[in-house]
């Protein structure tokens, strides 16, 4: 077999292999959650990685600024998701995509085992249960299609409460975050996505999708205020 | 709580569906057409548009939820998320499919069970066309799908609407169904109301032999037949809860079919009579109306129903010639030439029912309704005269034994004591219910029905012109061999004053009155217990019997605590019986009745034995036994097993005996995820049937004793008891397997049929024999040979995508069968059997055939 010809073989395997792969990697990822297990981390393994999260999220995990999310209490699964999604791409966000590449798998899980185990936030004012945050919160609108939030997220807003009794196909609970005292700018700004169709890269954002796209700019302002004031402690999510 | 979180759950998993575009079908009230649509290529229907979504049923959760009892519910069918705008700007949206592809056929593809409801012809095919368009704004929809193999397997729907408001639909559809491939019909003029005999062929004046040169020269021919169906609905949510629908259906069928064509008897007349096998026209249209109105509120529901249906025969009779001379048996010189015969066929008739019902709902979950009807069948066709035949007819022995009749007194409409038929039958209907649920563990129900069919119709057979009852039987052969036996009574003749013939119509009808009542008790978590007894009353008029008591009492058991599955057995008893039994209750309608008839000294042959029971009237026990088991294998499969077994004995010396029926069905469906799924069946049925009759001593009928209707006496004489046991057993198996590949999907199936049919019987002299058979007694035996019917069907099929718009779907259908009928015995010899003309050579032995087709598959 001659130079040209060897190399003329390896072009004709590698350049379609390459080619698939540019193809695969320019693909958008997309998490199906639907079968993701709940997970298990080193708690005080995270703790020595969370340094750096401690810059937005507080050394507590209390966010130091309302625009970035409180992780205190937050469920386990659901931030091992999020870091996963940020490291895969399948979630955009500048700061915490190049951030999640250098973690690993384990990292991932530790870390998240950690935020789980902190105390949540306790809201600086009581909810207010007639308002019409709490109303679609607990409600719904069915009048434009809008089913309740607490049927995943819990009736206190501190995730779900599945029926261990019931024998059909059951969701994967624990990567639905509590939404209990989290800040409401946050909660604004994801409502905000979820609504305009951008953030698409896992199973449960087509879910939310199908939640917020009927839900107006005032409802989501009163989504936010409500389910930030919340009590979130105790959180029987991690 | 817990509830609310149910509900909220709902909500969100509705909200959850990853199609928002809807390719699946619903059911209402107004539909018009059929259900399934489908047709050989393509049998379920829609399957190009079948194919399960890769994303699941659910961004929720993984897998298939189950139905209460066990069953795993089907992946939906992938559906884009949203379709085009129709126009730049516009609301509306379109999604579309075009398959459209060649078909070609080798092998015996004239075999007839491979084309008996299939219209396959090499050339293009539209495999499907599908467009759906909607407006989400404003709910409105428009939907069309269509299908063609050829020119009479093809089928078209049109919907539209808006959800929530009004609805229309409208189909047309073409559905072949060929009766035989295998067809050599000896007359000119199939398909028409006239069959006339080619030449040289001479009508009443040909032997047996250049019968048989003829037929045997004719061409092969396919008889069959074409349904060609459209409809029109609308149905319209026009105030609150109130829905007005209204559909219009009109079907034709056009083509031919095997049919008779009698010049009385053959098979003990050697060189007489004849069975001709002729074939008929078949141009027929059946219009049926349906319109109402109905309000469903959330404590009365009402409902007002008309329906029409409104049936017209285009060819009202069939005129046939029969090449065959008759002979009198007396041997005197034969006066009559009867060879024109001429079929009745179906009058022209109308349907109307009219409909209420009323519910009410009441307190402990419980219903109250009440329902009412009315109807009426007539037709009032003008009818034919009782022969075509012309000249003289019968047979003339001597001046005081003269049969003859004259053609001219009979054939014509003057013959009739009426012109049109004038026959109605009215329909009266009461039925209420009533259902409450005192507790979440108890239920009872309850019901009443009445329903009576009232027979209006009085027809007698007289002609005016000669004064005689009666009508002249077989087109005039039977008392042009047989002497005196016309067909006619006359009072002023003794050569038929003593003739028992049927002068009325018998206006059969019926009072029945149900009454039923059960409950349904939970006897806990996981058990259901059901009782219910009925008591049918049924009183039918000029039948054997005047009263007819049926009870039932049918018990159910529901187990869900075996693992996770459900068993479900039901066991069901009726015992039927009733006032005294009349074995002849035509005495009035027959000519016994009419003045003048003079009783022979002998008296008369007895209508038939008194052992005889009729299966629908006469005593007897049922008993039914069903055992139905589902069980879920993890979460993706489900075995599924029927057992079921009937057994019905009937009280009866002469008549239906005893019906068996018994068998299985297994089940296994898989589906792991939405990208593959397989399935296997596995069934068997059983069923038998015993029934007994008595042979007509033939020595009796001239002697005394032969008015003696028992079992035993000399008319009908133990000896000639024959009984028969009618059995047959079927087998079928299937395998489906499909799985999705990406690019390449897959599909493949596999279907055996096999069903073997036995008749034994036992006789208990050659006295039981037809007289044609007693002599070869030694050689009868005790059973027929068995007959079979075998098919395997094999089907793979590609479709691989060339991009998310282009793709293509290769496949090749294999169906290979044989078949057996000892009833087709010796006709590849010969079309003609003495006297006797046959038509269909019957379906091929063995066939194997194959199909292969290439189709586009373009997304729009």
């Amino acid at each position: 077999m001659t130079f040209t010809t060897r190399v003329a073989l390896v072009a004709s395997i590698a350049l379609p292999a390459m080619a698939i792969g540019v193809a695969l990697a320019a693909m958008p990822r997309f998490d199906d959650l639907r079968k993701q297990a709940p997970i298990r981390g080193d708690a005080a393994a995270g703790a020595g990685k969370a340094a750096l999260c401690a810059a937005c999220h507080g050394s507590d995990g209390i966010a130091v600024a309302p625009t970035f999310p409180n992780l205190a209490g937050q469920s386990a699964t659901y931030l091992y998701v999020q870091l996963r999604a940020f490291k895969d791409g399948a979630r955009d966000n500048a700061v915490m995509q190049p951030l999640a590449k250098t973690l690993t798998d384990q990292d991932m899980r530790n870390l998240a085992a950690h935020f789980a185990s902190l105390p949540g936030k306790s809201a600086p004012q009581k909810a207010h249960e007639a308002s019409r945050g709490a109303i679609v919160f607990h409600d719904g609108d069915a009048a434009k299609g809008v089913p309740p939030c607490q049927g995943c997220h819990g009736v206190d807003g501190r995730g779900p409460h599945p029926d261990p009794t019931s024998t059909a196909p059951q969701p994967a609970w624990s990567t639905f975050p509590r939404l209990a005292g989290q800040n409401a700018p946050y909660v604004l700004e994801q409502l905000q996505v979820y609504h305009d169709g951008t953030r698409v890269g896992a199973s449960n954002d087509k879910v939310m999708q199908g939640v917020a796209r009927n839900l107006s700019a005032a409802d989501m302002h009163a989504l936010a205020d409500y389910v930030s004031g919340l009590m979130g402690s105790d959180c029987p999510c991690k | 709580m817990r509830k609310l979180l149910v509900t909220s759950l709902a909500i969100a998993i509705a909200a959850a569906f990853v199609g928002t575009r809807a390719w699946a079908d619903s059911s209402d009230s107004a539909r018009v057409g059929d259900i399934q649509y489908g047709n050989a290529l393509d049998p379920s229907g829609w399957a190009p548009l079948a194919w399960p979504d890769p994303r699941g049923f659910s961004w929720l959760h993984a897998g298939m939820m189950r139905t209460p009892s066990g069953v795993l519910y089907p992946y939906p069918p992938q559906s884009d998320d949203k379709g085009s705008p129709l126009y730049k700007d516009s609301d509306w949206v379109y999604s579309g499919f075009l398959q459209l592809g060649y078909i070609h056929q080798g092998g015996d593809t004239g075999a007839e069970f491979f084309r008996q409801y299939a219209g396959w012809e090499d050339g293009i095919a539209l495999g499907l066309f599908a467009l759906h368009a909607d407006n989400p704004k404003t709910g409105q929809y428009v939907e069309f799908r269509g299908s063609r193999l050829s020119g009479d397997d093809q089928y078209y729907r049109l919907r539209a609407g808006q959800y929530g408001s009004y609805k229309i639909e409208a189909f047309y559809r073409d559905i072949p169904h060929d009766v035989t491939t295998n067809a050599y019909p000896l007359w000119n003029g199939i398909g028409s109301t006239n069959l006339t005999l080619p030449a040289p062929l001479v009508p009443g004046g040909s032997t047996p032999a250049e019968v048989a040169a003829v037929a045997n020269a004719r061409p092969r021919q396919t008889i069959g037949l074409t349904r060609r169906r459209e409809g029109l609905s609308f149905e319209d949510n026009f105030y609150r809860d109130w829905t007005g629908y209204v559909s219009i259906v009109n079907e034709k069928r056009t083509g031919d079919r095997l049919w008779g064509g009698p010049m009385y008897l053959n098979y003990i007349l050697q060189d007489n009579g004849g069975a001709l096998e002729t074939v008929r026209p078949i141009d027929f249209t059946t219009t049926d109306v349906s319109m109402g109105l109905r309000d469903v509120g959330t404590v009365w529901q009402f409902q007002l129903n008309y329906t029409g249906s409104f049936f017209r025969n285009h060819k009202d009779e069939l005129d046939y010639q029969s090449p065959f001379a008759l002979t009198n048996v007396v041997g005197v010189p034969q006066v009559a030439n009867i060879y024109q015969g001429q079929f009745s066929l179906e009058p022209d008739n109308d349907y109307h029912n009219l409909r209420a019902e009323l519910s009410r709902s009441l307190k402990w979950n419980g219903q109250f309704s009440l329902a009412a009807a009315w109807g009426t069948m007539r037709q009032n066709d003008p009818l034919l005269p009782p022969v075509t035949c012309t000249g003289t007819g019968g047979i003339f022995i001597s001046p005081s034994a003269d049969y003859t009749f004259n053609c001219a007194d009979w054939n014509t409409s003057a013959a009739l004591s009426q012109q049109t038929a004038n026959a109605r039958i009215d329909t009266g209907m009461l039925d209420a219910k009533i259902t409450l649920h005192p507790s979440p563990k108890l239920g009872w129900h309850a019901g009443l029905r009445w329903y009576r069919e009232d027979n209006k119709t009085n027809y007698l057979a007289f002609n005016p012109l000669t004064g005689q009852y009666g009508y002249i039987a077989e087109n005039g052969s039977q008392g042009s061999i047989i002497p005196g036996q016309i067909g006619i009574f006359d009072p002023r003749n003794p050569l038929y004053a003593s003739y028992v013939t049927q002068v009325r119509a018998i206006p059969f009808g019926y009072t029945d009155a149900v009454f039923d009542t059960g409950i349904d008790w939970r006897v806990s978590e996981n058990n259901t217990f059901n009782v219910t007894y009925s008591f049918d009353r049924d009183q039918p008029k000029y039948r054997e019997r005047k009263l007819v008591n049926e009870q039932r009492i049918k018990l159910s058991w529901v187990d869900r605590a075996l693992g996770k599955g459900t068993l479900r057995l039901d066991y069901e008893f009726a015992y039927r019986n009733g006032g005294p039994y009349n074995y002849d209750p035509y005495a009035p309608f027959y000519s016994i009745a009419l003045p003048g008839f003079v009783t022979p000294p002998l008296g008369n042959v007895a209508f038939t034995t008194d052992a005889m029971r009729k299966y629908d009237l006469g005593n007897r026990i049922e008993h039914k036994l069903h055992a139905t088991l589902i069980y879920p294998i993890g979460d993706t499969a489900t075995i599924s097993a029927i057992a079921y077994a009937t057994r019905d004995d009937y009280s009866a010396a002469i008549g239906r005996q005893a019906t068996r029926n018994r068998g299985f069905d297994l089940s296994w469906d898989w589906q792991p995820s939405p990208l593959t799924s397989m399935s296997a069946n596995l069934g068997c049925a059983d069923s038998s049937l015993d029934f007994s009759n008595v042979a007509d001593n033939e020595d009796a009928t001239g002697a005394p004793g032969r008015d003696d209707p028992s079992l035993g006496g000399p008319l009908f004489p133990l000896a000639n008891q024959w009984q028969s046991l009618d059995h047959e057993r079927d087998y079928n198996a299937g395998l489906t397997l499909r799985h999705d590949f990406g690019r390449v999907r897959a599909d493949f199936s596999y279907t055996y049929t096999y069903a073997l049919g036995r008749i034994d019987y036992l006789f208990a002299s050659p006295g039981a024999l037809p007289i044609t058979q007693q002599p070869f007694v030694d050689g009868v035996g005790n059973a027929f040979p068995d007959n079979h019917y075998h098919i395997n069907t094999l089907q793979l099929g590609f479709d691989i995508a060339f991009s998310r718009m282009i793709g293509m779907r290769v496949f090749d259908l294999f169906e290979t069968g044989s078949f057996a009928d000892w009833h087709y015995a010796g006709l590849q010899d010969n079309l003609v059997i003495d006297h006797r003309i046959y038509t269909d050579l019957g379906p091929q032995p063995h066939y194997s055939a194959n199909l292969i087709g290439v189709m586009l598959n373009v997304k729009l």
